[in-house]
């Protein structure tokens, strides 16, 4: 097949690139290698997106997005040590909240059940195509990332799952109410809406309550 | 079924009888010497000869009584049902050599089905974790290289002339069909929502499953609340359930079945009916369900597979007895994968 060689990078692509007002600065957590370097090749390609970094661990991201400013972190699930949503908490308690997209392979209720709690934006298959991939980033980016719908039966036997505190939380949470509002509504203090937010995620993941970072 | 020997009853009567009527003759000989040379039987013979008889019969007699519980020690042995080695001889007693005997019989079948259920225990729990690797490598290994594989995928087609658009598209196509069986293995051979939600929660996204994939229609009737189960018994119901729907859809030629769940204060029972072809009348059991039967083993439940009472069909039931499986642990929940 006799085919026509790629066309060269236009220069409205060299002109976005050269503007870093208006990229989209990302953090990928991968703990895959190959995932890793396929995720910033992916997304470096993109002339609206700049890879501030792309590191192994949940600890080692947090410490870039205390460094530097991220506007969207790309966040596995499933990292060796801390897991994702444990980086996503942490992530939403800096100073400049950075939008969180979780990225992995399984994206059942579950997991869009506890990135509600983890106040995840949005969660997106590893099975999804590069362009879907992308495309999630940048809604998530202007603050439109979307978690999957819990199916009714699912939510409903997770609920059963919780105590009547919890359920209220959890129900709150799913309704969309964002974390400071739905601490207003039960009357928490902030302190003890983070110690709900931290035992309702720990149940809802299927680990012990035990005390956690 | 003929014997080839000759019977222990029969061999010691003769011996008995050859000994006795030889001690006689030995007697009559030493006693009465001139008697026998006289050849007419007369009265002291005939008595003689009767007492030998009856003798002889009170023997056979004796010994009759004495080998019968032998003869029935042998009929049971014949009789064992080695897949569930629950029968034990009734009423043995260490009164005999025949009741000893059969008390170190009970006791051989107790010891062969503790070793049995323990070996079992040790084979299942090992196919369990072997299972619960291969699930964590299929998905940390291949799933995440057909992500690499199908990112790569999406620069390639960014880049690519247009003319290679379509082929990139199929490649692209057959890797997330890659990952979406990698997916689907990796669930089937752990059952995730067991881990994440507990028993009837993954009783319900089993039934939904096998709606979605095998088009078999499974209507539930799962209670809302369970007691705590020990995490092997949920297990075992979870797999069984999962067997005997499998069966269903591939054997039963029937597009629907049931799946029950009960339970009461002392028992858990599932259920597993379909209205299809029902057993053949001279099946052998296949792997599945002796898999089955030996995981209801390890938890004292009992399996009965059978036609329903009413319709036709098939039908599994699983009894696990709840006071027999000991103390419900504190649900330490396992660390689910994903």
């Amino acid at each position: 097949m006799i085919c026509a060689a790629p066309p060269p990078p236009t220069i409205e692509r060299t002109a976005l690139r050269d503007d870093p007002l208006t990229r989209t600065r990302l953090l990928v957590v991968d703990d895959h290698p190959a995932v890793r370097a396929g995720l910033r090749e992916l997304l470096a390609d993109e002339a609206d997106f700049v890879v501030v970094a792309a590191v192994d661990t949940a600890e080692a991201g947090l410490e870039v997005a205390k460094r530097e400013p991220i506007d969207v972190a790309v966040v596995d699930y499933q990292l060796a040590g801390r897991n994702g949503l444990w980086l996503s908490r942490k992530l939403k308690r800096l100073p400049l909240p950075p939008a969180v997209l979780i990225y992995s392979a399984y994206t059942d209720g579950v997991l869009a059940a506890a990135a509600v709690v983890a106040e995840a934006d949005a969660l997106v298959s590893k099975g999804s195509l590069g362009s879907d991939l992308c495309r999630e980033i940048r809604y998530t980016a202007v603050g439109e990332g979307h978690l999957p719908a819990l199916p009714p039966r699912l939510a409903e036997s997770l609920r059963r799952r919780l105590d009547h505190d919890e359920q209220a939380l959890f129900g709150l949470l799913l309704a969309g109410l964002p974390p400071a509002e739905v601490a207003a509504t039960l009357g928490l203090t902030s302190a003890a809406m983070e110690a709900r937010l931290r035992d309702l995620l720990g149940r809802l993941e299927g680990l012990p309550a035990a005390p956690r970072g | 079924m003929t014997r080839a020997y000759v019977p222990l009853l029969h061999r010691v009567a003769a011996i008995n009888a050859l000994l006795l009527t030889a001690a006689v003759a030995l007697t009559v000989v030493v006693l009465a010497p001139r008697k026998i040379s006289v050849l007419a039987l007369d009265g002291e013979v005939l008595v003689v000869l009767a007492a030998v008889a009856l003798v002889v019969l009170v023997n056979v007699y004796l010994l009759r009584r004495v080998i019968r519980p032998l003869q029935a020690l042998i009929v049971f042995a014949r009789g064992v049902d080695y897949s569930t080695l629950d029968h034990r001889i009734e009423g043995a007693e260490p009164t005999s050599e025949a009741g000893e005997l059969a008390l170190t019989f009970n006791e051989m079948l107790a010891r062969l089905q503790d070793e049995r259920r323990e070996s079992t225990g040790r084979v299942l729990r090992a196919q369990e974790a072997e299972r619960l690797r291969i699930a964590q490598e299929l998905h940390d290994q291949v799933g995440q290289e057909l992500t690499a594989v199908l990112l790569g995928l999406s620069r390639v087609a960014s880049r690519a002339p247009s003319c290679l658009e379509e082929d990139v598209l199929a490649i692209q196509d057959a890797v997330r069909d890659g990952l979406e069986d990698v997916r689907r293995i990796a669930i089937q051979l752990r059952p995730e929502a067991l881990d994440d939600l507990g028993l009837t929660s993954a009783l319900a996204v089993l039934a939904d499953r096998f709606s979605e994939q095998l088009g078999l229609e499974v209507s539930e009737h799962i209670p809302a609340d369970l007691p705590p189960l020990p995490p092997e018994v949920e297990l075992v119901v979870y797999r069984v359930a999962q067997e005997a729907l499998t069966n269903v859809a591939r054997h039963s030629a029937s597009s629907r079945a049931d799946l029950m769940l009960s339970c009461d204060a002392d028992r858990l029972r599932l259920t597993v009916r379909d209205h299809g072809l029902g057993l053949p009348p001279e099946s052998l059991p296949g792997t599945g369900m002796r898999g089955m039967r030996e995981r209801a083993t390890l938890i004292g439940a009992s399996l009965a597979i059978g036609s329903p009472t009413s319709g036709r069909g098939c039908e599994v039931r699983l009894e696990v007895p709840l006071a027999a499986t000991g103390p419900a642990r504190n649900r330490e929940r396992r660390h689910s994968a994903r």
